[in-house]
């Protein structure tokens, strides 16, 4: 047993070492899914760790009055994501490009109001941004439909109560059809928008692990080919010993994979590991190890160098889209779920789904890892059962 | 039955592929201290003799005897005794000379400093020293046989397998191969060596034996099989083998 560890280390560093003087492998397993990562990220939504708010300007010209107090209900909580700003340094923000722009209400607002004269409220943008100017039109909409509303009920009132003092039928013209519109506002905490990385990130590092784990067969049957698994059988290297060395050294590999991508996501684009980060790195492993013990078995079943290569684009390309890694599983009909989950991938992409999108806690993906650990077991089977040294030459 | 100074004795050795029989009913023996020569067109069977008698694949029937240890039965032992070189390059070309060396080394059992003394001892013997350190693809193809040749002699066998060491390589290369095969015999290893190069195997071998469609054919000295198509001393190997094996083509 002594001698069969020894060997299948020996084999698993030596792997290790031809990986990293490769550079077509190393960037095949670390660089190329970035590109995917990076891609399909920027198609599905955003990729920084938090959307911007939106902030909307508003500025009034009166020292008291109707709009002061509209500005004082819009201003009361930040949740409202309103400004009141000074009228001339609201003007040179947006000049300068500090704001995308805003309100204004004119000095006669109110008086023009009283005296039934309507009055208006400006919306001031910079040319060419017309998303700006919808918002903040939005806004003025809104703001001169709320006033008309008030002024039909404050006529209803004075009328009931003879009170005439007030010119409040010409103050109800303004909003004699107004859109009712009123905002409400629900604040909920900081609200973090759905950052596409936490689901394209795993998607793609699974295929991918996957997938350079499933090209290894293509290096083991080049050693079968040029006898090198031959001249160690014939070295006294148990057989047994090759097997464990190559599904160790493709480990190792993956879990390099794993190491680098989920830093790049951590780091570069705030993915975020859920409440369990330790389910996550767990279910990680068993990837690593589930992928790597398929690599050997596909070695195990191919002939030559071609077939290993044709089958391991094929496997992944196949199971990647079945087992969830190009979109979601949830979003798909029963029967693809159904499919999903007699692949490894679906296992390990919906255990990622729940931790990092849902928010699931550890033992809610204990039936993932240990369909994970079944499928190792089984590609390890057959990959023990199979496995050739000698060419068929 | 082997006799004392046999160090390798092959007693009907048979195998098949997919119903298609390889090798049938080989035997023959190898003294020791000799190079026995094992001549043959492509797919004569060769290789897949060799590779049965270095324990890398069973026999359907017959048995193989080695420094008085059954292959059968005494895998382990065997392997101890036996240093494989293949027909292919067997080697990782991203490595350097010195750390294949080390490796392959380090896999026969041998320790860390063992398999690095080794290794500068194999070096010098086909001449690398100098190149050690380069990585192996950058190497000439003759140069690339002879760290072929060098990993199989790092565990210091008694008994060395080489199947056609000198495919595709420069006479120069060719000829250091030869003289080191020859430095080996005298220093008292036993050798099988098989190649479908005539003037090789009559310039090296002390025995030869002619396989053609999984059988041996012929076996004798060089000099005793040119006898039996003429005359010994004008007959040249080659004729004896196209005599022997036809001249039909075989790929």
């Amino acid at each position: 047993m002594r001698l069969v560890i020894r060997q299948a280390l020996l084999l698993s560093f030596k792997d290790t070492r031809l990986f990293f003087k490769d550079r077509f492998a190393m960037g095949f397993a670390l660089l190329f899914p970035i590109l995917f990562i990076v891609a399909f990220s920027l198609a599905l939504g955003d990729l920084g760790p938090e959307d911007e708010q939106l902030r909307m300007a508003v500025a009034t010209e009166e020292e008291s009055g109707f709009s002061r107090e509209v500005i004082d209900v819009l201003t009361v909580s930040d949740a409202t994501g309103v400004d009141e700003w000074d009228p001339k340094d609201a003007g040179l923000a947006l000049h300068e490009g500090r704001i995308p722009g805003y309100l204004l209400f004119p000095v006669d607002f109110t008086q023009r109001i009283f005296s039934g004269e309507g009055t208006e409220i400006l919306v001031v943008t910079a040319d060419g941004d017309p998303e700006t100017e919808a918002v903040l039109g939005g806004l003025a909409h809104s703001i001169g439909g709320r006033i008309g509303t008030l002024s039909l009920a404050a006529r209803g009132v004075t009328e009931l109560e003879g009170l005439g003092s007030l010119d409040l039928v010409k103050l109800g013209q303004l909003g004699t059809a107004p859109p009712s519109i009123v905002f409400t506002t629900e604040q909920v905490g900081d609200v973090e928008p759905f950052n596409a990385t936490n689901f394209t990130l795993p998607g793609y590092l699974t295929m991918f692990l996957f997938f350079a784990a499933a090209l290894g067969a293509e290096a083991i049957a080049r050693e079968r080919q040029t006898q090198t698994l031959e001249r160690l059988l014939s070295n006294g290297v148990r057989r047994s010993a090759i097997v464990a060395g190559k599904v160790l050294a493709s480990i190792y590999r993956g879990l390099i994979q794993l190491a680098f991508l989920w830093a790049l996501g951590i780091f570069a684009f705030s993915i975020d590991f859920g409440v369990s980060p330790v389910a996550v790195i767990a279910v990680s492993v068993l990837m690593a190890v589930a992928s790597s013990a398929f690599g050997v078995m596909l070695a195990s079943l191919v002939r030559t160098v071609k077939s290993a290569s044709s089958a391991a684009v094929l496997a992944s390309l196949t199971l990647a889209p079945l087992g969830g890694c190009w979109w979601p599983l949830f979003i798909t009909p029963d029967w693809m779920q159904a499919i999903g989950r007699l692949t490894p991938h679906g296992w390990a992409n919906d255990a990622f789904n729940k931790l990092m999108l849902f928010g699931a806690e550890g033992q809610d993906v204990l039936v993932h890892m240990a369909a994970l650990l079944l499928f190792a077991a089984a590609f390890l089977a057959i990959a023990v059962v199979r496995f050739r040294t000698v060419s068929a030459n | 039955m082997a006799r004392m100074e046999d160090f390798l004795a092959a007693t009907g050795l048979t195998k098949s592929f997919d119903s298609v029989q390889v090798v049938d009913s080989v035997s023959f023996t190898v003294r020791s201290q000799e190079i026995f020569g094992l001549l043959g067109p492509n797919g004569a069977g060769k290789t897949t003799t060799i590779r049965m008698l270095s324990t890398v694949l069973d026999p359907d029937d017959g048995d193989v005897t080695i420094g008085g240890h059954l292959v059968a039965k005494e895998s382990d032992a065997v392997r101890k005794l036996i240093g494989v070189c293949p027909q292919e390059l067997a080697l990782y070309p991203e490595l350097s000379a010195i750390d294949n060396l080390v490796f392959f080394g380090r896999m026969a059992g041998l320790s860390g400093s063992e398999a690095k003394e080794s290794a500068a001892d194999v070096l010098e013997r086909v001449g690398l020293t100098d190149r050690a350190k380069d990585a192996v693809r950058k190497y000439s193809g003759g140069m690339k046989r002879r760290v072929n040749i060098a990993i199989a002699l790092m565990s210091r066998p008694q008994l060395l397998f080489l199947d056609e060491p000198t495919v595709g390589i420069d006479p120069q290369s060719r000829n250091h191969i030869f003289d080191t095969v020859l430095a080996l015999r005298d220093e008292g290893m036993t050798v099988l060596y098989t190649t479908h190069y005539m003037e090789e195997a009559d310039r090296l071998c002390d025995r030869i034996a002619i396989m053609d469609e999984g059988r041996i054919i012929a076996l004798g000295t060089p000099a005793e099989l040119k006898a039996q198509v003429g005359d010994a001393d004008t007959t040249t190997l080659e004729e004896v083998f196209l005599s022997l094996t036809g001249r039909s083509l075989r790929d």
